[in-house]
Parts: C-alpha cells; structure tokens; sequence
C-alpha cells in the first residue's frame, strides 16, 4: 500500500537526518536527570508517604511525573520538565521539515508526479512520526519500569497515563504537520507549530486563575483532557477530542496539499 | 500495419498562471516510441506543460489523456506510466543513490525482487555503481541529472518527461543522454523532452513542437535536410512574438 511505501521512505529519512537523533539524546539526557531526582525524593520520603493511609507511591512520584509535570508542579516546582513540556517543542521541530521541506527542497511536485494522492503523504508522514514518538515515548517508560520490579507499581494509572501522552504527541504531531504544509519555510512551520500547541494546553489557564469556569474554554483545552489521563481517569470523550484534533488537523493538512497541485 | 498506439494526448490544455496564460488551448497527441522535442524561448510555458503531462501540476481547462485513459480523473496512473525528471533533479539529500531507487520504486509500487532486478538494470545502465552510496547530497549536478533520470526510467514508464535534461551536462553525458533517449524510444516508449536549443531537438528528436507564449506555433517531423528550415521557423516564430511584446 502507497500509505506505507511513504512511511517506509520517511522513517528511513527521519534516522538518517542527525536532527532526530540530537533530540532524542538530548531529551533522554534530560529526563534521565529528571529520573535520578524523583527516585532520590522518593527514596528520602518513602517512609513518611507510607505511613500515610493514602499516601502517594512510586507510580505517583516517579513513574507518572516522568511522563509530565502536572503531578509535580503543586509539590515539586524546581524539577526539570516531564517528557509531556519537553514534546511541545520537540514535535515541532521534529515535524517542521515533513512538507514544508519538500516544498523548499522543490520535492514536492515530484510525489504528485509519482502518484502519490495527498491523503497518502499525510498518512504515510504521521504515521512515520508517530513510530519516532512512540519509540522516544517507550524510550522513557523504560526507566521508571527499570526498576519496577522492586516496587509496587500501579499498572492502570501508568499505563493510562502512557494512552494519554501517546494521544497528546500525535496531536502535537499532526498540528505540526497541518503547520507544515501551510507553511513556506521550515521555520516558520515549528514556530506556527509550537505556539498553536501552547495554546491548545495552556488555553484555560487564564480562566482557571480568575475563578472563571468555563465549559467551552476547558472542553478546548488541551490540558483538560490530558489531566485526567495523566491522573490515571480514561474517558472515551478525552480520547474522542484526541482524536478529533488529529483528524481535523491531518484533513487540513490534506487539503492544503491538494489545493497546492492545483495552484503549482 | 498496424497503427501506432497513442501514449499521451492533449486536448486544449490550459493553464493560467500570476493571472496569465501559461499554456493556451494545447493541443498535441505523442505516439509510442515517438521523441517529441518541445522547443520555446525561456517563459514559452515549456515546464508548465511539462509539470501538467507530469501530474505534478493541474490544467485549468482542457483534458489530458494516458494511455487512452483520462489522467485528471486518474491521476494514480502516474505511478507507473510516467517518469519525470524536471529541470532540476528532485533528490532528498539525506538518502543514497541506492536508497533513491528503492524508495521510487516502493511508491510505484514496485516490491521484492522485481524492485532488485529493475534497480540492478537502472545501475549497469547509466554506470551508477560506484556512486550507488553516496548520499544525493555531496553528488555534482550531473551525477544528480543522472540519479534523476535513473529514478525516472526505473519503473519503465511508457512515457518519460524530461524537462531541459541537458542543462549541467558535459558533451560526454550529453552523448550518453542522447543514447538513453534513442534507447527508450526503441522499445517503444514515448519521450517528450522540453528545450531552448534547436541543436539538442535535432539530435534526439524525430518530432519537434514550437511553444510560444504558451501557444503552440508549430507541430512537425524532423527530418535530416530540414535544419535550416526549423531553424528559420523557430527564429521568426521568437521574433514575431518579441515584437509584439
């Protein structure tokens, strides 16, 4: 299938480039350092936590502020950022280049000209990206699980808290890739990117802060919907907004490609 | 006799392009085995005809028809029917010659050892071996001019679109271009090849059309003893339309 034929081309194309393999290390890096952290907070108040009759366990204080800060940021302020903060500028640099590259490289027209239908391109790119994300994603799951088996892990919370950043960065995903094929330069495809996802996860805040709650604004936020994911709470209506922001915006990115091998 | 099978048909194709025409009603029909040689001054509308017989463009007006069927409406048969090389060759830097070919022809939906066989073919052909894994990046422009053409014939189209394909070539590659374009059309498939240069249609081309102004001003053979008379045509067709401007 022609879908899979582009996935093949991209995902080879993504490991050769130096671009996917500086992120990767400099954010495990990171979050490596995040890691040892968490474990020695743990570790310091393992006791006390578990006098408590609903004390917090190494699922809540390791295992899921790896994936993101919400946990943490009441209790832990000064940590570095989960892998959920460090994705809203990691995707979009990692999809920048996925269309908005080709029209700059003067590759595009070519895959009209192989007959490849828009549809398959923005397919066959987002599922390319998304194996990259899923693999950085497992990548950091590794090391709260490393130690999994001297503790006592809590197996659904992780694992919905996993659904959710999966979700999370492939929206993140295809809004940079709708960027992407709108844009006419890289750069301005991350920028585009990057601040349409800070807006999509910090749209409620200001009404949060001023009392104000807001059915619509907080339905529209990403935040919203990733909390309850990351809390370990699965809803098919997180999920459905997850994917509907992945739908409307690979539908986007489709019809921009095929209004632009009608316009040339 | 049997008639000649028509690859590639044009019915008043239109296309405007920053609010003027830059192909006006083109009509022209391209036989099997036949090299039509497009020839127009720079700004004629020879690439936007080109990208339109390509699938990389869409005609405003008029029709195209592949191999008898209508290519607008089906514009999947690009996969395997044409192959296309533009001015400058499309090349993702980051990947091999080996690693081009294999993923041109995945997308054409070429697999396994079908896919090994044409690539092997491709290499031998156009002496790509010893730069088989370089990257597309580091390679001179003709060695690019080369992996493009390879990318464009692997999936032995039957009809192969080259667009000023002698641009950055030395006499030498020049020659051995001339060879391929002979080669394709002697096993039956059609070449259309765009140009500024009466020389480079004479040489390669058993058919020549003149565009300008993205009309089509002339349609005919080429025959050894009318060189002077083309030469002559294409002169006062530029000429003309120099004046009026």
């Amino acid at each position: 299938m022609s879908v899979f034929a582009v996935t093949r081309l991209e995902l080879r194309r993504l490991f050769v480039r130096p671009l996917a393999w500086v992120l990767a290390a400099l954010t495990v890096a990171q979050l490596a350092g995040r890691f040892m952290l968490l474990v020695q907070i743990f570790a310091t108040h393992q006791i006390a936590w578990a006098a408590q009759p609903a004390g917090p366990g190494y699922t809540d204080i390791v295992a899921v502020p790896m994936l993101s800060s919400i946990l943490t940021s009441g209790i832990l302020p000064m940590l570095p950022f989960g892998l959920a903060e460090l994705a809203l500028v990691v995707v979009p640099l990692l999809t920048m280049s996925t269309l908005a590259g080709e029209r700059s490289h003067g590759t595009l027209p070519l895959w009209f000209a192989m007959g490849q239908s828009p549809f398959d391109m923005v397919m066959g790119k987002f599922l390319a990206l998304l194996v990259w994300l899923a693999l950085w994603l497992l990548l950091v799951l590794a090391m709260p699980l490393s130690l999994a088996h001297g503790m006592t892990l809590d197996w659904g919370k992780l694992a919905a808290a996993a659904l959710g950043l999966l979700l999370m960065l492939a929206a993140l995903c295809a809004i940079g890739i709708a960027c992407s094929a709108y844009a006419s330069h890289p750069a301005i495809a991350a920028a585009a990117s990057l601040m349409l996802g800070l807006a999509l996860v910090s749209l409620n805040v200001g009404a949060l802060m001023a009392g104000v709650d807001n059915g619509f604004v907080n339905w529209l936020a990403m935040s919203t919907h990733l909390d309850s994911l990351i809390r370990g709470l699965v809803s098919s209506a997180d999920v459905a907004w997850f994917l509907l922001v992945i739908a409307v915006a690979l539908i986007l990115a489709t019809q921009r490609l095929g209004a632009e091998r009608g316009r040339g | 006799m049997t008639a000649p099978t028509v690859v590639l048909q044009l019915d008043h194709t239109t296309r405007h392009r920053a609010g003027r025409p830059a192909v006006a009603d083109l009509s022209l029909t391209l036989d099997a085995g036949q090299v039509l040689g497009l020839l127009g001054v720079n700004g004629a509308g020879k690439s936007t005809t080109l990208a339109m017989i390509a699938g990389a463009l869409i005609p405003d007006g008029g029709a195209i028809r592949l191999n008898g069927r209508d290519f607008l409406e089906h514009p999947e048969l690009a996969r395997r029917a044409i192959g296309w090389l533009p001015e400058r060759a499309p090349l993702w830097p980051e990947l091999t010659v080996l690693e081009h070919l294999d993923a041109h022809g995945r997308l054409r939906g070429i697999h396994g050892a079908a896919l090994a066989k044409a690539r092997q073919r491709i290499v031998e052909r156009l002496e790509l071996g010893t730069l088989s894994r370089r990257l597309a990046g580091v390679l001179s422009q003709g060695q690019r001019q080369r992996l493009g053409l390879a990318c464009a014939l692997l999936h032995e189209p039957s009809l192969l679109v080259l667009d000023e394909p002698a641009n950055a070539l030395d006499p030498v590659q020049v020659a051995a271009l001339r060879g391929v374009i002979r080669e394709q059309a002697a096993a039956g498939t059609a070449v259309i090849l765009s140009t500024h240069l009466l020389a480079e249609v004479t040489a390669a081309c058993d058919r020549v059309a003149i565009l300008h102004e993205g009309q089509l001003r002339y349609d005919g053979p080429i025959t050894d003893d009318d060189h002077k008379m083309l030469e002559q045509t294409f002169f006062d067709i530029a000429m003309r339309g120099a004046q009026a401007a």
